[in-house]
C-alpha cells in the first residue's frame, strides 16, 4: 500500500474507478482526470456523484493529489450535486492532520500522502501545497456577496472552518471573513418567526441575511473562543435576536462558554442590549431547538452564580428565575439540565459548598409561574412533558415547590421505555444524592426531611429567588406545597422517587442498571438500613452479563461516596466486601484496596476497628468450592467457581493479607515503642492460651487481625502463607508484648510444622501439598525468628547487665555504652530490613534501653538519626521531619520526631522513589474528575491475567529490597533469596507495584516532590495553596492525627473539590498534604504589567506592586499582595509574565 | 460479525480529534458493545452505554449498526436526538430501512448527511428538510 506514489495511487483510483455497474467498455474516470469529464457535462457529472465521489469517501483520507482536479471542478462546474462533494472532500484535505493514514482509526486504510509525495522522484502533490490554494478560492468566495453565489458562499465559510486551527493566518482570515459578513447582517432588526421549519417566509433579501447570520455564526461556533474581545461577544449576542434557532444555539453557547469566564461582562453587555427585560431570552424558551434551550440553561447558571454579580441581584434573579422556567420544558434534555445547573452541578470542578448550595436550593426555591402563557409550551417533543403542561392554568399559577417539580419530572421519566431517558434520569438522582451529601458534609443543610411543606401562596417570590450563594446559611423554609392539605414532605418525595428508581434494576441494560446503582449509593445516607442496598448490589453481581470497567466504576463510586461522607467509611466496606466475594475477578485490587486504606482512616478512632473487621473478613470467607455457585443472595458465599475467579480472589485475599500485617498496628494503635507494658517477665511466663487471652483482652483489634493471619498463614495458597508471615513478623516488630511473644511463638511453631493440627480443625485444607515441614516456609521464617530471637536475646544480656551495674552500684563505662550503642543500630538495621519503624524512637532492647542510649548519644553528639546508613538521612525524609518541626515548636522534645508521621514520609519516599504514578489512584482521580475521552480497554478473556495484582515479589520488593537498597546493606538476607520468591506466579511488574502504593497507612506521604502535582490540576492547587495558610501540619498526617478527612473538618478540605478531591494532589495518600509550601521560601517579585483579574480566582495587579510569589504553576503564579487591592482581594494567579521575581 | 464493514466505514465520521490509537482501541470497545447487546436487537431500538465519561448511543438500523458518541453537553439524551435525525437521514436517503448493500451503495449521499448533522464534533442541523436543502448545495432557508 504503501510502497509509492504510484501503487497507492493506483490502488485508490483502481477502487475509484471500479464499479460493477459500469460495462468495461467505459471505465469510470479517476479523479485525477475530472477535468476532462467537464466537456462531457451530464453524463460526467452523474458518474462523478453516482461512483467516484461515494467511493472516495470510504477511505480514511482523501489524497491531496486529488485537490487540483476538486478546485477545478470548484470553478467550473456548475452542477450542485457535484459542488456540494466538492466542498465535502476539499473540507476533508482542509481537516486531515496527514498522520491519518499511518494510524487509520477507521475506514479503509490510507498510506501518509504527504510522506510518499516526498519520495516521489517526479515530485507528488502535499498537504502544504494545496491548502493555500484551497484557503485562497474558499475564502475569496466566502466573500462574494453576489447573491448568484449565496448557497455556495455558505458552503464555502463552512468548509474554511475545517482548516487547521493552529495555522494562525488561515484562522485570522476566518475570522476576518466571520466577522465582515456579521457587520452587515447582525444589526438587523428581524421579527423572529416561530418556528423556522414550517413554512417559508420572508423576502427573499431577509432569507439571504438570515442564511448569512447562520453560517457566520456556525462559523463563530467552531472558531476558538477569544473571551477579551468585544466584538466576538457583541457579535454572539447580536446572535441571539437573529432568526435562525441554530444560530440562535451557537450565540447562547458562544455566551455561555464566555460567561464561564467573564460573566460580568456578559452580564452587562446582556443588559446593555435590554434583552433580559425586553424578553428576548425569555422567547428562546419557546425556541423549538433543544440544544439552544440547554445552552441557555447553562447561561442562566452561570449568570446568577458568578460572584462577580453579587451586587447585582436585580440581574441575577432575572436568570435564576429563567433558569427555574427551564425545569418546566418539555424536553428531558432541557429540564435534567437545569436540574442540575439548580443542583449545582455544571462541570466537574464544583466546589462543595456549590453542590451543597444547590440541595438547599432544590429544596427550598419555589417557581412562580410567569404572567406570560410561555409554560404553555404546545410544542411538546416530549409526551412525558405533558405531567406539567396538562395543569389547568389557574392551578399552574400558583408557586410550586421546585423539589416537587423536579420530583414528578424524575419519577415519569423513571416510567419512560427509553433506556437513555433511563439512564439519563438516574444519573440527575446521582448528581442529587452528590449535592445532598455534600450538604450533610458541610452541616448547611438543617431541614428536616420528614416536615410537611407548607403551604405558601403569597408571599414574594422575587426576593426568594434572587440569591444562591447564600443558601447555605439561610434558615428560613420557603417550601410550599401544591395545595392546602398535601402532605407531601421531602422525606416522602424523595422514598416515592427512590422506590421507582429501585424498580429500574431490573432493566436489561446493564449500563442502566449500574447508574441505578450508582445513584442508590449516593442517596443512601448513612443512618439509613443498609440491607436493601446490600441485597441488590448482590443480586446484581451474580448476573454474569456485568463488564469488568462497569464494576470497577461502581467501586470508584464508592470511593467518591467515601470522600463525601467519611462517615459512611464501614458501610461503604461493606458494599465492597460484596464485590469482592462476588465478583473477585472482575474489579481492579487495585482500586478495592485504596478503598480499604481510605476508609480506615476515615473511619476514625471509633471505627477503625469495624473497618478493619470490614477489609478483613474477606480472610474469613471460605476458599471457594467448585460448583459453588449457589449462594447467589448470600453476600458471604463466595462465588468464584471459575478457575480464573478462584485465582482472582486468592490475590485479593494476598492483598487482604498483605493490608492487615500493614496496618493492623495503625488500626490497632498499638506499637512497641509507645507500648504501655514493658517486656515483662509475667507475661512471658504465661502460657500460651493465657497468653492469647491476656492479648485479646488488651487489643481486641491487634488480636482478632493476628488470629487472621495465623489461620492464613498455614491453610491459604503458597503465596498467601509467605505474605501472612511477612504480614505476622511485621506486626511483631511494631507491636509491643505480649503479640510479639505470641507472633515469635507462632513462627517457631510453624517452621517446625506443628500448628497445623490446631487449626486444621476449622478449616478446610485446599488440597494442596504443604510440603514437609507443613507450611512449606521454613526457609522464609528462619530469618524472621533469627532478628527475633536476636532481639530477644539483646533484651536479656541488657536486663542481666542492667542489674549486675544496679546490684555493684556500676556506673556504666563508655566502652559497655558502645557496645550497647552498636547492638543497638545493628538490631534496628535488622529489623528495618523486614519493614518500616521509626529509628529515632524504635528500641529494639526495649524500653530500659532508652535511658543509656541517650547517654551515649549525648556524650558523643550523635544525633538519633543522622548518618547516611540511616534511611531517613538518605532519603531526605530527616529534612523534611525537622523542617517541620521548626514550624511546630509546640513538640515536646528537640528529638521528638512523631514516628508515625516520619513511618508515613518514609514509605511514601518509597513509593516516590518507585514511581508516582499509583495507578489506582489515577483511576480514581480520572473518575472524580469525570475524565475519560482516554479509549476504553476492551474487555478480553485474557485480560484477568494481567490484570495488575499482589504477587509476592512485589511485596517482598517493596518491603525488603527497598530498605535494603537505602541502606546500603550488606546483609542481602531475609526472604529476598528464598526459594518461594523465585517461583512466584505473576507477570505483574515491580515499578507497577511501587506505582501502586500498597494501601498501608505507612505509606502515607506527603508526596511534596515535584511540580508534577501541581501541574496535574492546576485549579485545585490554587484551591488548595489559596486556603492551606498555617495549617499544613494539620493536613500532613492524617492517617496519623486519625481525623477523618471530612469535608467539614477543614476551610482546606471544604476548599478541595468536591468532584475531585484527590486531583492535583497526585498519588499522595488520603489527608496527607504536601509540604512544599511550608518548606520553601517565600520568593517576593514585583508586577510587570496592569493585569485585570479575568476570573475568581485571578488576582488584579498595578505594575510596579510588590508581591510574594507562593509558586508557579502551567504558566500561572500564585501570588499575595501586601495590601489588598481594590477588590478587595489579597491573593490569587496571574500569568507568570506579568510578575518578575526579585 | 456481518455489519463490520459498515462499522468500520461509519467510524471515519466519527472521533474528532481523538488520536488514531484511540480511536482503534474506541473501535474495538464499540465493536464489542455492539456484538454483546444489539444481537436481536430491534430496529432503531436505542441502547446506551457509559465509558467512564463518555456517553454512547447506539442502535441498529436494518443491518447497520450506528454509535454515536459524545461528552459533557453531548449526553445520552442529546445523542439520542443525534441518533434519531441520522437514522431519519439515512432512511430518507436509502428510501427505507438500509441492508448493507444498500447502505454501502449510498454511502456518498450518507456521508454528505452526517457532514451537515455533525460538524466539527458539534451538532449542527437536526431538521430533515433543513439537512435535505444544504445536502443538495441549497441555502437552508430558500431565497
Amino acid at each position: 500500500m504503501a510502497s509509492g506514489q504510484e501503487s497507492s495511487s493506483t490502488t485508490l483510483m483502481d477502487l475509484i474507478s471500479y464499479d460493477p455497474m459500469v460495462p468495461p467498455a467505459a471505465p469510470a474516470p479517476a479523479p485525477v482526470a475530472v477535468p476532462s469529464t467537464l466537456g462531457r457535462p451530464k453524463s460526467s457529472q452523474k458518474q462523478l456523484v453516482l461512483h467516484v465521489f461515494p467511493k472516495l469517501a470510504v477511505y480514511n483520507s482523501v489524497d491531496p493529489s486529488v485537490a487540483p482536479s476538486l478546485l477545478m471542478l470548484h470553478q467550473q462546474c456548475e452542477d450542485n450535486n457535484v459542488l456540494r462533494y466538492v466542498y465535502y472532500y476539499l473540507a476533508r484535505i482542509l481537516s486531515d492532520s496527514g498522520a491519518q493514514g499511518l494510524s487509520p482509526g477507521g475506514g479503509i486504510p490510507t498510506p501518509n500522502w504527504d510522506a510518499l509525495a516526498d519520495i516521489d522522484a517526479v515530485g507528488g502533490v502535499t498537504r502544504a501545497d494545496v491548502i493555500p490554494r484551497i484557503v485562497h478560492q474558499l475564502s475569496s468566495e466566502a466573500t462574494n456577496a453576489d447573491t448568484e453565489y449565496h448557497s455556495r458562499r455558505l458552503a464555502a465559510l463552512k468548509a474554511l472552518t475545517s482548516a487547521s486551527p493552529s495555522n494562525s493566518d488561515i484562522l485570522e482570515k476566518i475570522y476576518e471573513i466571520v466577522f465582515g459578513i456579521l457587520e452587515k447582517v447582525g444589526d438587523a432588526k428581524q421579527k423572529r418567526r416561530k418556528g423556522i421549519f414550517g413554512k417559508q417566509g420572508g423576502d427573499k433579501e431577509s432569507n439571504i441575511r438570515s442564511n448569512l447570520q447562520y453560517a457566520a455564526l456556525s462559523a463563530l461556533r467552531r472558531l476558538p473562543l477569544d473571551p477579551g474581545n468585544p466584538i466576538f461577544l457583541h457579535r454572539a449576542i447580536q446572535g441571539i435576536l437573529f432568526s435562525d434557532p441554530v444560530a440562535i444555539r451557537h450565540a447562547l453557547a458562544i455566551i455561555s462558554d464566555i460567561a464561564t469566564r467573564d460573566p460580568y461582562s456578559v452580564a452587562m453587555a446582556l443588559g446593555q442590549c435590554k434583552f433580559v427585560y425586553s424578553g428576548a431570552l425569555h422567547d428562546i424558551l419557546h425556541l423549538h431547538d433543544v440544544l439552544a434551550r440547554v445552552s441557555l440553561a447553562r447561561l442562566c447558571h452561570t449568570l446568577y452564580r458568578a460572584r462577580a454579580l453579587d451586587a447585582r441581584p436585580d440581574i441575577t434573579s432575572q436568570f435564576s428565575s429563567l433558569l427555574f422556567q427551564l425545569l418546566l420544558d418539555p424536553s428531558d434534555r432541557v429540564c435534567f439540565e437545569a436540574i442540575l445547573c439548580v443542583l449545582g452541578k455544571f462541570d466537574n470542578t464544583e466546589r462543595t459548598e456549590e453542590r451543597a448550595a444547590g440541595w438547599v436550593r432544590l429544596t427550598r426555591e419555589v417557581l412562580k409561574l410567569p404572567e406570560t402563557p410561555s409554560v404553555k409550551l404546545k410544542e411538546t417533543d416530549n409526551p412525558t412533558a405533558k405531567v406539567n403542561m396538562d395543569k389547568p392554568s389557574s392551578k399552574a399559577k400558583r408557586p410550586q415547590p421546585i423539589i416537587k417539580l423536579v420530583m414528578r419530572r424524575l419519577e415519569s421519566s423513571f416510567r419512560s421505555f427509553s433506556r437513555p431517558v433511563l439512564h439519563a434520569a438516574a444519573r440527575v438522582v446521582q448528581e442529587m444524592g452528590k449535592s445532598r451529601a455534600a450538604a450533610y458534609a458541610l452541616g448547611v443543610y438543617d431541614v428536616d426531611e420528614g416536615v410537611r411543606l407548607h403551604a405558601y401562596f403569597d408571599e414574594p417570590l422575587d426576593s426568594e429567588l434572587s440569591r444562591s450563594n447564600s443558601e447555605g446559611t439561610r434558615k428560613a423554609s420557603l417550601l410550599a406545597s401544591n395545595g392546602p392539605g398535601s402532605m407531601d414532605t421531602i422525606a416522602s418525595l424523595l422514598a416515592s422517587l427512590m422506590e421507582l428508581v429501585r424498580t429500574t434494576v431490573a432493566c436489561e441494560c446493564v449500563y442502566v442498571r449500574a447508574m441505578v446503582i450508582k445513584a442508590l449509593i449516593w442517596m443512601q445516607n448513612p443512618h439509613e438500613s443498609l440491607e436493601e442496598l446490600e441485597s441488590i448490589i448482590a443480586c446484581e453481581l451474580t448476573d454474569p452479563a456485568w463488564p469488568s470497567a462497569l464494576l470497577n466504576d461502581i467501586l470508584l463510586t464508592l470511593h467518591a461516596r467515601f470522600k463525601a461522607s467519611p462517615d459512611m467509611a464501614v458501610t461503604l466496606l461493606e458494599i465492597a466486601r460484596i464485590f469482592a466475594t462476588k465478583v473477585p475477578g472482575k474489579i481492579d485490587a487495585d482500586v478495592l484496596q485504596l478503598l480499604w486504606k481510605t476508609c480506615l482512616v476515615g473511619a476514625g478512632p471509633d471505627g477503625k476497628h469495624t473497618a478493619l473487621e470490614a477489609v478483613t473478613i474477606v480472610l474469613d470467607l471460605p476458599p471457594p468450592q467448585p460448583g459453588s455457585m449457589s449462594g447467589f443472595t448470600s453476600v458471604d458465599r463466595v462465588s468464584a467457581s471459575d478457575p480464573k475467579s478462584a485465582l482472582a480472589l486468592q490475590r485479593l485475599v494476598q492483598a487482604a493479607v498483605w493490608f492487615l500485617g500493614e496496618n493492623a498496628n495503625y488500626a490497632a494503635a498499638e506499637y512497641a515503642w509507645e507500648s504501655a507494658t514493658p517486656p515483662g517477665t509475667a507475661l512471658m511466663m504465661l502460657d500460651a492460651d493465657k497468653m492469647v487471652a491476656a492479648a485479646s483482652s488488651r487489643n481486641p483489634t491487634l488480636a482478632g487481625a493476628l488470629t487472621r493471619l495465623q489461620r492464613c498463614a498455614f491453610s491459604g495458597s503458597w503465596e498467601i502463607r509467605i505474605v501472612a508471615a511477612h504480614a505476622l513478623i511485621t506486626i511483631a516488630i511494631r507491636s509491643g508484648e505480649p503479640y510479639r511473644l505470641q507472633i515469635y511463638e507462632f513462627l517457631h511453631a510453624l517452621s517446625l510444622g506443628g500448628v497445623q493440627s490446631q487449626f486444621s480443625q476449622s478449616q478446610l485444607s485446599n488440597g494442596e501439598d504443604q510440603g514437609a515441614s507443613g507450611t512449606g516456609l521454613g526457609s522464609l521464617i528462619s530469618p524472621m525468628i533469627k532478628v527475633l530471637d536476636d532481639m530477644y536475646r539483646a533484651q536479656d544480656d541488657l536486663n542481666r547487665d542492667m542489674r549486675n551495674h544496679d546490684n555493684n552500684k556500676q556506673e556504666w563505662t563508655d566502652e559497655e555504652l558502645k557496645k550497647l550503642y552498636e547492638t543497638h543500630e545493628k538490631l534496628l538495621d535488622l529489623v528495618s530490613l523486614f519493614c518500616f519503624v521509626p529509628k529515632v524512637k524504635y528500641l529494639p532492647l526495649g524500653p530500659p534501653s532508652a535511658k543509656l542510649i541517650d547517654i551515649y548519644r549525648n556524650r558523643h553528639n550523635i544525633s538519633a538519626s543522622s548518618g547516611m546508613n540511616d534511611p531517613a538521612v538518605a532519603t531526605g525524609i530527616s529534612d523534611l521531619v525537622y523542617e517541620t518541626k521548626e514550624d511546630h515548636k509546640e513538640s515536646e522534645e528537640s528529638n521528638a520526631i512523631d514516628p508515625e508521621l516520619a513511618m508515613a514520609w518514609a514509605a511514601g519516599l518509597e513509593d516516590g522513589l518507585l514511581g508516582n504514578n499509583a495507578p489506582a489512584m489515577e483511576k480514581v482521580n480520572e473518575f472524580l474528575a469525570g475524565a475519560g475521552t482516554d479509549a476504553p480497554d476492551v474487555e478480553e478473556e485474557e485480560n484477568i491475567t494481567s490484570r495488575p495484582s499482589v504477587t509476592y515479589d512485589d511485596l517482598w520488593a517493596k518491603s525488603i529490597l527497598e530498605t535494603y537498597e537505602a541502606e546500603e546493606d550488606d546483609a542481602r538476607s531475609s526472604g529476598t533469596s528464598s526459594p518461594e520468591s523465585t517461583g512466584s506466579v505473576e507477570t505483574s511488574i515491580s515499578s507497577h507495584f511501587g506505582g501502586m502504593n500498597y494501601p498501608s497507612l505507612f505509606s502515607s506521604r506527603p508526596s511534596g516532590h515535584g511540580a508534577s502535582q501541581y501541574s496535574e490540576n492546576r485549579s485545585n492547587t490554587r484551591r488548595y495553596n489559596s486556603s492551606t495558610g498555617g495549617s499544613n501540619f494539620e493536613g500532613m498526617g492524617s492517617p496519623v492525627r486519625e481525623e477523618p478527612p471530612s469535608y467539614s473538618s477543614s476551610v482546606l478540605q471544604r476548599f478541595e473539590s468536591f468532584e475531585n478531591p484527590l486531583a492535583g494532589q497526585g498519588a499522595q495518600s488520603f489527608g496527607s498534604r504536601d509540604e512544599d509550601t511550608s518548606s520553601q521560601n517565600p520568593q517576593f517579585g514585583e508586577a510587570l504589567y496592569d493585569f485585570t483579574a479575568g476570573g475568581d480566582d485571578e488576582l488584579s495587579l498595578t505594575a510596579g506592586e510588590e508581591v510574594e510569589i507562593e509558586y508557579e504553576v502551567d504558566g500561572w503564579c500564585y501570588v499575595k499582595k501586601k495590601r489588598p487591592g481594590r477588590d478587595g482581594r489579597m491573593a490569587g494567579l496571574v500569568p507568570v509574565l506579568y510578575v518578575s521575581s526579585s | 460479525m456481518k455489519n463490520n464493514y459498515v462499522q468500520i466505514l461509519y467510524f471515519r465520521n466519527s472521533f474528532q480529534g481523538v488520536p488514531g490509537e484511540d480511536r482503534q482501541h474506541w473501535r474495538s470497545f464499540l465493536v464489542k458493545l455492539g456484538a454483546d447487546n444489539l444481537k436481536g436487537a430491534r430496529s432503531e431500538e436505542l441502547f446506551v452505554a457509559l465509558q467512564k465519561s463518555v456517553y454512547i448511543v447506539y442502535a441498529m438500523l436494518g443491518d447497520v449498526s450506528i454509535y454515536v458518541v459524545g461528552k459533557d453537553e453531548y449526553d445520552e439524551l442529546t445523542l439520542s436526538e443525534v441518533i434519531y435525525v441520522i437514522m431519519s437521514c439515512v432512511k430518507d436517503v436509502c428510501g427505507k430501512t438500509p441492508t448493507e448493500r444498500l447502505f454501502l451503495d449510498k454511502y456518498g449521499k450518507i456521508c454528505l448527511c452526517l457532514d451537515e448533522i455533525v460538524w466539527k464534533g458539534m451538532l449542527e442541523n437536526t431538521d430533515k428538510n433543513r439537512i435535505r436543502r444544504l445536502t443538495k448545495l441549497r441555502p437552508p432557508t430558500e431565497v
